[in-house]
């Protein structure tokens, strides 16, 4: 019975650790090659704050390790989760601002690999390469849990904790971010979502639940090693979430089983034994890696793949669907016919301005991308930027939402000047843009995608997530109604719960609408809203953009087509080597032989 | 107290140390630029190496120069068929760069476990090099020392010759600087690929005998030269052969001389440590432009 409890709390730290891995590493997209490391920091602080108070002389005895403070394991075990979430929020800075892809992965090995060293040379505080020895058992009501038997159920509910923590923080908003970041971060950025903070976050949690399982630990073996943190628990960990499949929690479970079991079931064999069940556990679980990355990448139960009742994002998303409370500006309801058409080819100069732009410069290298252009976005209207490829159309919508800063010149917004505003900020401002490209978020459903962009939602935020969960869950079906009236909006509602990879990519140009819409953001910049989609889109989208102005929208397209500027705009602005060398109507401009020359080249 | 003797000690051995990590560091490098594989199991082709050599020592009793021959023929044989085997499939069906990571990183797991299941997992040396002494001054050097040293820098410099003058070369250097670009030419990735890989896993090789005449081989010995290969590569910066080799130079350099004011066991931290900070303030290497 001890053996087969033993063998059980191995699973059970493996599946803590996987589930926590598995945020980051699935959910996140974010590669950490130093989990063992996080797992090791729970122990050794724990262990420390925990190790019998020793005189002076007695210490110096034990092998050199000063000694340590006496603790009972539970208030230990909550100081550990909190050091190991703040030591990894903070030492994620880098991955959270910058560093992605195999920087990453050869960031988190290197520190793997130098606090993993650093546990066996600083003999002083970690006892060294023999570790820390002896560090009292777990105990509840005075009673000692040495023998397996007790102590496993204190791993079933750290397990069960863990993996209950991990499924409501990735099917929360906060999970729907971790994912848009994997898929898209700049998407993301875009909506108005401060993705560091996300980031930084999910580094701390998934660490923190990682130190909890190490904290466990060093309670239950009463000694600590470096030994038990090196790469190889690392890799050991990325392979059970890979194999059981990244973002399936139950897959991690099912994975951490398989192989927790391996080794012990190998022991059994007679022509393998103890000695050599250590070396065929990683030679299986080697192969199996590489051989499902190979056939089935996705992994043995693959992300969505889950039992009904476990669905909780879908189950909500089906509550909302019929409390249907649309938005507040009520969009559908609106009669398109009762409204005069928006682009109605004055110069519309009477209204509101918005955006102002002036002397907006920026050099790539030698060249000259956009050169002191002034320009004014005005409330209701369409203004459009033309001009052949390269004339830095699109330069100027990266300035004006932050994903560049401009060498010189001024956006000013409702009287604020925005330079060096971060792209978040711009957004939740107001100024939001869509993209060439479209950027929607490829493995998430198309409800997802539009919710993703609400802004404000209080499960974006792992406090009040936590804290306040029925306030959360409230929000989050008022979320999701939200997202369902903007998709009918744009004519979308069938296919909300469609994955938007199954969709055409007209479709998906909607869907991008639909989720620049729900960030309430009043500036809509749209880059090349028509272009590649089929001529019913077209019109679909022409139709769409002309009743957001009617409801007062302020909105700037880039687009080639002169048919479409010639449908929407109210304003053209005339752009050729990153400067406005004319703006007019289009009815104005293509009265202008030399333009038509610029842009068709004749 | 700076103590002159030591420095120049620690100063000879930094030489011997950064050539051997230049070579490593080209021999990733090579594969990298190339393919952009994250070849974890390099590690893997390290070990074969070494273990080739001292099988064919101690089974069948060739003379040392003609095992090394064999480890060598060993790796170049691995590096070509996991590239044959594993990469190029999962490359064809568009996998993500994570999955072929991953791939690696699980051949590299069984792999050291597999040699350890077949040939123990005690060390292995590699005897037979004729080892003499020398003492210069204070400083005190081995043959091995100075056969590294020369071994290695011919071996950077032959490579280097090899891609500015051969037409394999040439392809190397055009798939490596764009590849779309270079396949819409007529370069055939496919061969290139098998190119660079032969070489890398050769280079390798040879790094890890130099290794096993001085010291012994043992399962997975080939971890820890492996990692200090990728951060030669990122720190010189990634895509020349030039850049690796002086990135792998400067980290051996400074581990060594790290030695005159930290023990011993703080070299990986040196390492490591280097390469931590160097990733944060100057992500695009010591060579490498500065991208916008």
């Amino acid at each position: 019975m001890d053996y087969l409890a033993d063998v059980g709390i191995t699973i059970l730290i493996y599946i803590i650790l996987g589930v926590s891995l598995n945020l980051l590493l699935g959910y996140a997209g974010q590669v950490s090659m130093a989990h063992a490391v996080f797992y090791g920091i729970g122990a050794y602080t724990a262990g420390l704050l925990s190790l019998p108070i020793l005189e002076a002389a007695q210490g110096a005895a034990a092998r050199g390790v000063t000694s340590g403070l006496g603790w009972n394991w539970i208030p230990a075990l909550l100081i550990a989760i909190v050091f190991t979430f703040g030591f990894a929020f903070f030492i994620a800075f880098p991955a959270a601002i910058k560093v992605t892809g195999e920087y990453l992965i050869l960031l988190t090995l290197a520190f793997q690999v130098v606090i993993n060293q650093l546990m066996n040379s600083l003999v002083n505080v970690t006892g060294g390469p023999y570790g820390l020895t002896p560090i009292p058992p777990l105990s509840l009501f005075g009673h000692q849990l040495v023998a397996p038997t007790q102590a496993i159920w204190i791993f079933v509910v750290a397990a069960a904790a863990a993996f209950f923590l991990s499924w409501r923080v990735g099917e929360s908003p906060f999970g729907r971010l971790l994912k848009g970041i994997r898929e898209d971060e700049i998407a993301v950025r875009a909506l108005g979502k401060n993705t560091r903070l996300v980031k930084l976050t999910v580094f701390g949690l998934a660490a923190a639940i990682a130190g909890m399982a190490g904290a466990l630990a060093a309670y239950y073996y009463q000694f600590i090693a470096p030994g038990n943190y090196t790469l190889d628990l690392s890799i050991f960990i990325v392979a059970v979430v890979v194999l059981g499949g990244t973002g399936n929690l139950l897959g991690t479970v099912l994975g951490a089983v398989v192989l927790g079991a391996l080794s012990p079931a190998l022991q059994n064999i007679p022509w393998i034994g103890t000695a050599d069940s250590i070396p065929w556990q990683g030679v299986i679980y080697g192969l199996g890696l590489a051989l499902i990355m190979r056939f089935r990448p996705q992994g043995i139960l693959p992300e969505g793949l889950t039992p009904r009742w476990f669905k909780r994002a879908e189950k909500l998303a089906a509550d909302a669907a019929t409390a249907g409370t649309p938005p507040e500006w009520s969009l559908a309801a609106q009669d398109p016919d009762s409204v005069a058409t928006c682009a109605s080819g004055e110069e519309g100069t009477q209204a509101e301005e918005v955006v102002r732009i002036t002397g907006l410069a920026r050099t790539f290298g030698g060249l000259q991308a956009v050169d002191g252009v002034d320009m004014a976005l005005r409330k209701g209207r369409i203004t459009a930027l033309i001009g052949p490829n390269g004339a830095g159309k699109t330069t100027i919508f990266n300035m004006i939402t932050g994903e560049l800063k401009p060498d010189t010149g001024r956006v000013v917004y409702r009287g604020q000047d925005m330079i060096g505003r971060k792209p978040h900020e711009l957004a939740r401002a107001g100024i939001v843009r869509s993209f060439q490209d479209v950027r929607v978020f490829q493995r998430l459903s198309v409800l997802e995608n539009v919710a993703m962009a609400v802004p404000d939602q209080p499960g974006e935020n792992l406090l009040r997530l936590t804290f306040r969960p029925l306030a959360a869950r409230r929000s989050e079906k008022r979320t999701l109604s939200q997202a369902r009236a903007y998709l009918e909006f744009v004519g979308m509602a069938d296919k909300a719960d469609e994955s938007v990879t199954n969709l055409s990519f007209g479709e998906q140009k909607l869907v991008a609408i639909a989720r620049l819409l729900a960030t309430e953001g009043d500036v809509l910049l749209l880059d090349e809203p028509t272009s590649g989609i089929d001529v019913n889109s077209v019109n679909q989208v022409i139709d769409l953009i002309q009743r957001l102005c009617r409801f007062g929208k302020t909105v700037c397209i880039v687009e080639h087509s002169v048919h479409v500027v010639g449908q929407l705009a109210d304003h053209v602005y005339f752009l050729d080597h990153g400067a406005v060398i004319e703006q007019g109507t289009m009815a104005a401009l293509t009265s202008r032989p030399h333009l038509v020359e610029v842009y068709f080249g004749t | 107290m700076f103590n002159p003797q030591l420095f120049m000690q620690l100063l000879v051995s930094g030489i011997v140390i950064g050539s051997s990590y230049a070579l490593l560091s080209v021999s990733f490098g090579i594969i990298y630029a190339t393919t952009r594989i994250f070849h974890f199991a390099h590690a893997v082709v390290y070990t074969i190496a070494a273990y080739g050599a001292v099988v064919a020592l101690d089974k069948l009793g060739w003379p040392w120069w003609l095992c090394l021959v064999v480890g060598l023929v060993a790796a170049v044989i691995l590096g070509v068929i996991i590239e044959i085997v594993a990469y190029r499939p999962m490359r064809n069906r568009g996998a993500s760069t994570l999955a072929i990571f991953l791939t690696s990183l699980g051949l590299t797991i069984a792999g050291a476990n597999l040699i350890q299941i077949i040939f123990g997992s005690e060390n292995r040396p590699l005897s037979g090099f004729p080892m003499k002494t020398y003492q210069v001054g204070s400083v005190t050097f081995t043959s091995l020392h100075v056969t590294i040293v020369l071994v290695s820098w011919l071996l950077i410099g032959g490579l280097m010759l090899f891609l500015r003058t051969t037409k394999y070369g040439r392809a190397t250097r055009a798939a490596q600087s764009n590849s779309q670009m270079a396949m819409s030419v007529g370069i055939r990735m496919e061969r290139v690929s098998l190119v660079v890989f032969a070489l890398g896993s050769l280079l390798v090789g040879v790094s890890a005998l130099l290794f096993t005449l001085g010291g012994v081989a043992s399962p997975n010995m080939g971890l820890s030269p492996i990692l200090i290969g990728f951060i030669g590569v990122f720190l010189g910066g990634i895509g020349s052969v030039s850049g690796a080799a002086l990135g792998g130079f400067v980290l051996g350099l400074a581990t060594s001389l790290s030695g005159l004011w930290l023990s011993g066991d703080y070299s990986p931290v040196v390492v490591f440590g280097l390469m931590f900070i160097l990733i944060i303030v100057r992500p695009q290497g010591l060579l490498g432009k500065a991208v916008r």
